[in-house]
């Protein structure tokens, strides 16, 4: 299983249950494919870089999910489809995470190593501000 | 900018140029996060072109995730292609 986030736009326009009824659609799909949904965020209207679909402006909502190929293409192929949706994008995250899991544990194994050979480091505090 | 440096006449005085440093690398930021317009704006001029790395001083490594990000973003349109 992967994880990813699919981030869309919908036309400025669209009201609030519109913009639900999207959800509950991709909802559906999601789950009924055997994935699962870790986060669901409006990030609410936003103006656009550039015009698309004529429009300046778009209300911005991400999805965080976990799943498999499969379940994207579909999510796709409906996101194409809505005409209230007017630019979306998938991006696969786990191996990000993964990266930065990795330079976490790192950065932790260095400071421990620090911080036991000479007292308190900068390196520990440090790591505590980064979390 | 070498050119400048060889007509040089001798015995004049070179300026000093402070060391840059990969603002990344120093504040560790390991996430370049294509949804961060607040960051990724910084490394975007005017011409909404990415900057160089030979004005931003950001290292090799994080050059390329910031790069990655930046064009993420400009797919979603967070940040612009170009200026109007």
């Amino acid at each position: 299983m992967r994880h990813y986030e699919i981030m869309f736009i919908v036309n400025p326009n669209a009201t609030e249950e519109e913009i639900d009824k999207i959800n509950a659609q991709l909802e559906n799909i999601i789950t009924s494919g055997g994935g699962t949904i870790e986060k669901i965020e409006k990030m609410g209207k936003r103006r656009l870089a550039y015009e698309v679909d004529k429009q300046r402006e778009g209300y911005y909502v991400l999805f965080t999910i976990v799943g498999n190929g499969d379940i994207i293409k579909e999510c796709e192929r409906r996101l194409r489809v809505m005409d209230a949706v007017i630019k979306y994008i998938t991006v696969r995250t786990d191996e990000e995470v993964r990266r930065l899991e990795k330079i976490r544990s790192y950065r932790q194994k260095r400071a421990a190593r620090r911080g036991s050979g000479a007292g308190a480091a900068p390196g520990p505090s440090a790591e505590e501000a980064m979390q | 900018m070498k050119s400048a440096k060889e007509k040089r006449p001798p015995g004049q005085k070179q300026y000093y140029r402070r060391k840059k440093v990969c603002k990344f690398c120093v504040e560790r930021i390991d996430s370049i996060n294509y949804k961060d317009v607040k960051l990724l704006s910084q490394f975007v001029p005017e011409r909404a072109k990415v900057m160089p790395r030979r004005i931003s001083g950001v290292c090799s490594q994080h050059q390329r995730l910031l790069n990655d990000a930046i064009k993420k973003a400009r797919n979603i349109a967070l940040l612009p292609f170009t200026t109007e």
